[in-house]
């Protein structure tokens, strides 16, 4: 085990459940890394639906709760609405951010709660078995399109940008490094954050859909498909050769609702004084 | 010129996934016949004269079970 696991992991829940090759394995390491510059771990609050990506927090020595099948977000939004000083970071897959709780992801974005939302996106529903997945791409084989898939995918950045999230990015567990620094960002930045992270799996979407379950070769096929962008502009290029945009896209300021909420309570409250209520 | 002392592989832990073998740009490792705790075949640390100490296998081990540790001679704070 190694240090960063060694100060951050609950050792009675090792081993892993991922599979061999996974990335989401990836993905905790990346996340304690910016934890452990951040320095931040004392008020993180985690939360995750159901999953194979909503195994993630679990094994992080932090407070951790699991939700619903796609509900994590209106659960972390009352706590961050219990418990404003607290860093709330929600887990959640393709299906159970896109799909099943693809709703609320749209609404914690419009109204632009302080938290951040990290999609682990496989590209098909890897833990009931492989079956398709709004984030399956065109004409892949899964489980339940034996033929090629017909339905277009879904894009959970162009919806976040859409719904209005301050800040915005999409990497790969190619880009290590980079996932990193992001997540430093989103968890300093004071809004809504949105990461969508494009992870391998080699035992359904590497079997089924690109051919391998070899999990070096979809490691190389993330790295060969996916390009770093420097801003939102390029996406629809990139796009057009069949590739997948990553980087950083978006981040602006706008009011928060928690903290207008908290104004709007005081403000009343002056009001009611003025005119001499006993509120 | 950065060299690693040792690389400790954590054999209750490691899976077996070879993605060490296969971002490490230096040849250190090698598929080897020892089994962990698992039961996947672990791999090796082959050519440890290679190794630059860049990290990438640390940061692409899904299971978080490679150490690299760096040589420290020469180096005023260890």
């Amino acid at each position: 085990m190694n240090p960063l696991g060694e100060k951050y992991l609950r050792k009675s829940f090792l081993p892993f459940l991922f599979c061999p090759g996974c990335g989401d394995g990836m993905i905790v390491q990346s996340f304690l890394q910016a934890v452990d510059e951040l320095g931040v771990a004392d008020d993180l609050v985690l939360a995750a639906g159901i999953g194979c990506s909503a195994w993630i927090p679990v094994y992080m020595h932090f407070d951790v709760f699991k939700g619903l099948h796609g509900r994590a977000i209106p659960a972390a939004i009352g706590l961050k609405a219990s418990r404003p000083s607290r860093k709330v970071v929600v887990f959640t897959g393709d299906g159970d951010g896109l799909a099943i709780g693809g709703l609320h992801l749209m609404h914690a974005a419009r109204r632009n709660i302080d938290m951040t939302v990290v999609i682990v996106n496989n590209q098909i529903y890897a833990m009931t078995g492989g079956q398709v997945a709004p984030s399956t791409g065109v004409g892949s084989r899964t489980q339940t399109t034996p033929y090629g898939n017909l339905e277009k995918p879904l894009d959970g950045c162009k919806i976040a940008i859409a719904a209005g999230a301050t800040m915005v990015s999409r990497w790969s567990t190619a880009h290590t490094r980079q996932l990193t620094k992001s997540f430093e960002k989103a968890i300093n930045h004071k809004g809504f954050s949105f990461i969508e992270i494009m992870s391998q799996c080699p035992v359904q979407t590497g079997r089924y859909i690109l051919g391998s379950g070899v999990p070096k070769y979809n490691l190389q096929w993330l790295k060969d498909n996916c390009v770093v962008t420097k801003d939102y502009s390029q996406w629809g290029e990139v796009e057009a050769q069949g590739k997948i945009p990553v980087g950083d896209v978006l981040q602006i300021e706008k009011p928060e609702y928690m903290e207008e909420v908290l104004k709007m309570n005081q403000k009343v409250k002056e009001e009611a004084k003025a005119k001499g209520g006993d509120r | 010129m950065k060299g690693a002392e040792k690389i400790i592989i954590d054999r209750r832990y490691c899976k077996g996934c070879m993605l060490c073998q296969s971002v490490c740009k230096f040849e250190v490792f090698e598929p080897g016949d020892e089994r962990s705790a698992l039961d996947y075949r672990m791999p090796r640390v082959a050519k440890i004269e290679n190794c630059r100490v860049c990290g990438l296998c640390e940061t692409n081990c899904p299971d978080m079970v490679l150490t690299v540790v760096a040589k420290t001679e020469g180096k005023e704070n260890p």
